[in-house]
């Protein structure tokens, strides 16, 4: 089979990988991707991954809740094999040093595909970038490659489970923290990417006037203190706000699309964001939609513009799996993800283009 | 001095859209997520260094991974 996923929910290593090992033994595997509870200890699955799956690139990082095939899963391992049917060749580099990232992993891309990054066609490759999701620095990484390649990357900040601990990186059989993998694909088949949020933008704007982006603070927006104007603009009393944070975020909207940054806390009247927002920034309020309504119309239009997906990588906000686990619908949200071979985690946040909130990016073969 | 930024946007979006309206789009959302909205600038807008310092690595990132 050229995509087949797999899970694991037994609490020990070398259990789960061998239940994932025995469930894709079909899969003549050429890459397996891998997202594991930070339960499983980091060190011992990125060795025993790789062990198992020795004649594959792995690579893979810790999550807060894992996808697979038509189910959410919490305390789990879940994996997908692509074989050389679906991917003719891919080169994976881990970043570890994500305070001074250099030009050595796109460097190697270029040994290995032989064409330099800034013309490689974004139809024939993709990236897929995974980075721990508590070192703040998704946005330097993902601008980084963005100056230097037209190719799409994709990806999201590992997790692990709300303890806002430690996050890992696995690849080549070694767990990372504080690092980056990066890994381009050129898939043997189709592909095609989703970037989908459950909101519409409500006819207010706020204009950031005064930010420290290095710590992703808004200070002021429109000369006032962040959190009175946010509570202004909503209508809300300054108290109030953190109530709103989740159905309220702001976007950036470019063409009407928004690229959401969602607020985390207030702290003395600014207001601290989950990615950075730069001076002169205006975002717009939005309001939430229905994210499972909104997720199938995504898929359909996807599935209309360029046929059946074989396999679909989810990378779906934590925030937004709170939302589904609060309203009981992390089963319907599973549902949606059973007609393709799906894997996927709840991230620290979602990378296409740029760093984003409350977003699930997916990249989907066909 | 005034109109710089502009002339340095233009130039990026054709390095690196090279006429595709879909890539056109994708630089601009880049240069948007960075701070710098296209569509605000002019022909008359006052040079202003950080943004200009800001296109100025775009422009020699581009040249960079030419080489």
């Amino acid at each position: 089979m050229k995509v087949l996923t797999a899970f694991s929910v037994k609490i020990d290593v070398e259990g789960a990988v061998a239940d994932l090992k025995d469930q894709l033994k079909d899969c003549d595997a050429r890459l397996v991707l891998f997202f594991a509870s930070p339960a499983y200890q980091p060190d011992r699955l990125a060795a025993a991954m790789a062990q198992a799956f020795s004649g594959a690139e792995t690579f893979g990082c810790s999550s807060a809740g894992e996808i697979v095939t038509g189910r959410m899963l919490t305390h789990s391992l879940v994996a997908m094999a692509l074989s050389s049917e679906a991917v003719r060749s891919v080169k994976v580099e881990v970043l570890t040093d994500l305070d001074k990232p250099d030009n050595k992993a796109f460097a190697s891309f270029e040994r290995h595909f032989g064409v330099p990054m800034e013309e490689m066609d974004s139809g024939r490759y993709v990236g897929i970038l995974l980075i721990d999701g508590l070192s703040r620095k998704e946005e330097l990484i993902v601008d980084r490659i963005g100056d230097l390649t037209n190719v799409n990357f994709i990806g999201g900040s590992a997790g692990d489970d709300l303890r806002f601990s430690a996050t890992h990186i696995y690849a080549g059989g070694k767990s990372h923290g504080n690092a980056a993998v990066v890994a381009l694909l050129e898939p043997a088949v189709p592909f095609s990417f989703i970037k989908t949020q459950s909101f519409i933008p409500i006819e207010r704007t706020l204009k950031v006037t005064r930010a420290n982006e290095e710590e992703r603070e808004v200070i002021e927006f429109d000369g006032k203190p962040a959190a009175v104007a946010y509570a202004e603009a909503l209508g809300v009393a300054v108290a109030d706000v953190g109530a709103h944070f989740l159905s309220n975020p702001l976007g950036l909207l470019f063409e009407g699309e928004p690229f959401v940054r969602s607020p985390q806390r207030v702290k003395d009247g600014s207001m601290v964001f989950y990615c950075a927002i730069k001076e002169g920034m205006e975002l717009s309020l939005l309001q939430s939609t229905d994210i499972i309504a909104d997720t199938k119309k995504v898929l359909d239009d996807d599935k209309t513009a360029f046929g059946e997906a074989s396999g679909i990588i989810n990378f779906n906000c934590i925030l937004r799996t709170l939302e589904l686990r609060q309203k009981g619908l992390t089963e319907k949200y599973g549902d949606l993800f059973t007609d393709a071979q799906t894997v996927g985690f709840s991230t620290y946040g979602e990378q296409f283009i740029g760093h984003v909130n409350q977003t699930a990016t997916m990249l989907v073969f066909h | 001095m005034a109109g710089q930024i502009k002339i340095m946007i233009d130039a990026i979006i054709e390095q690196r859209a090279k006429g595709s309206k879909v890539m056109e789009g994708v630089v601009k959302t880049k240069l948007i997520l960075k701070g710098i909205d296209p569509k605000i600038y002019t022909s008359t807008t006052p040079d202003d260094p950080v943004v200009i310092g800001k296109l100025h690595e775009m422009l020699i990132e581009v040249r960079f991974a030419a080489q």
